[in-house]
């Protein structure tokens, strides 16, 4: 016991504490990096809506720019796999019902999984 | 003499620490809300704060790269102090020809602002091959002068006689400062290991002169690098500050103790 009590002072706390903190964090991370997003769309019903095209952008300095599309399934549903940004903007479109609001989702890390609580809306007339 | 309770002196105090610390709190609050610092009036506590302009800081600059530079930086400017004004500070305490030469030399030499030596600074550097190096933004800053005095005030107050034992031992004087005469120094260490990490942290205009590269840059440049990046800068602004500011006041905050102890050393000395 002895010889390890010169480790409690507090520079050894302080320092290592924030050192496993940080290792922990990067553990999270490396087990949900994976770029996936995951969510649904509906209709301005609330029915789910197959064969929308959602849309995953990038904010450059003054634009966003698409970066992946893909389709929802029969049941409304869709994932985007292999995204690698911190923050993303999605929107939903089908141009017979309409589009969704383009909205941001900000992540605490890059490529950082992403399962939306909220489904994406189309709006009707909106493109 | 009045004595005050000591309720009324505590109070006193804390609406002192809590007015000087609003500024602190102003920061930390706009990184976590990104708040318009003009909007009126004023939110006094953080309404949906969140870390996310954190994140947008470390991802919009290379500020991991940054932060070891910085680090690297500071290490050495801290070395170089301890061990250099270490040395200055015992050659003070020994009795020379022109001892009072030598100190009026280094206190007129304080009176020098820092830009106006620039550009000899820069000419040496370069002559040495030290450009845009870690070594190079060190150089200037590992020795001060306040520093050295620092160390000789805290000398001054070790006995004579502890120095006149280990001479008739045969201890040769380098050996009599770094194993007599600093580990009872250990205020002054500190004070000169904070106010070298605190001036080397915040150093922004010799680096901005002799670094190059981008991925040589130290967290001071990058901040000024990072305006010209970031659209939306009030709340990831804020947090680059706070990011910066953090190392600085955690090193003060562990080592204050020392810090004040050593700076006030040998002030009532007699």
């Amino acid at each position: 016991m002895l010889r390890w009590s010169f480790l409690l002072n507090r520079y050894v706390v302080t320092f290592g504490t924030i050192a496993v903190a940080a290792a922990l964090w990067n553990l999270y991370i490396a087990f949900n990096d994976d770029g996936i997003v995951e969510g649904r769309v509906v209709g301005p019903s609330g029915q789910p809506v197959a064969g929308a095209e959602v849309i995953l952008s990038e904010r450059t300095l003054l634009v966003t720019e698409p970066r992946q599309r893909v389709t929802t399934d029969e049941a409304g549903t869709f994932t985007i796999t292999g995204h690698r940004y911190h923050r993303v903007w999605l929107k939903a479109v089908k141009p017979e019902i309409g589009a969704s609001p383009q909205t941001e989702y900000r992540l605490y890390f890059r490529g950082a999984n992403l399962h939306l609580e909220e489904p994406l809306r189309l709006e009707a007339g909106a493109s | 003499m009045t004595r005050y309770p000591k309720w009324a002196i505590h109070l006193g105090l804390a609406i002192i620490c809590t007015l000087m610390l609003i500024p602190f709190y102003w920061v930390l609050k706009t990184s976590l809300t990104g708040e318009n610092i003009f909007s009126y009036p004023p939110a006094i506590l953080p309404e949906n704060p969140h870390l996310f302009y954190y994140v947008d800081v470390w991802y919009s600059i290379p500020f991991f790269r940054y932060l070891v530079n910085s680090v690297v930086v500071s290490i050495i400017v801290v070395v170089g102090n301890v061990v250099l004004n270490a040395m200055a500070g015992y050659a003070l305490t020994r009795d020379f020809t022109g001892k009072g030469s030598v100190i009026m030399l280094f206190l007129s030499c304080m009176m020098i602002p820092f830009q106006v030596t620039i550009i000899p600074a820069y000419l040496i550097t370069k002559e040495l091959g030290l450009l845009n190096s870690h070594l190079g933004m060190a150089l200037p800053l590992c020795s001060t002068i306040v520093c050295i005095f620092v160390f000789k005030a805290s000398f001054d107050a070790i006995p004579k006689s502890l120095i006149d034992a280990a001479r008739i031992d045969g201890v040769p004087d380098w050996m009599i400062i770094f194993r007599i005469m600093v580990p009872l120094s250990q205020s002054a260490i500190a004070t000169n290991i904070i106010l070298a990490f605190i001036w080397s942290w915040n150093n922004f205009l010799w680096p901005l002169i002799i670094i190059r590269d981008n991925d040589m840059q130290t967290l001071p440049l990058g901040l000024a690098r990072f305006l010209t990046v970031v659209e939306d800068t009030t709340g990831a602004l804020y947090a680059f500050c706070i990011m910066v500011l953090v190392p600085g006041l955690m090193i003060f905050l562990l080592a204050q103790k020392q810090f004040i102890a050593g700076l006030t050393s040998g002030a009532a000395k007699g």
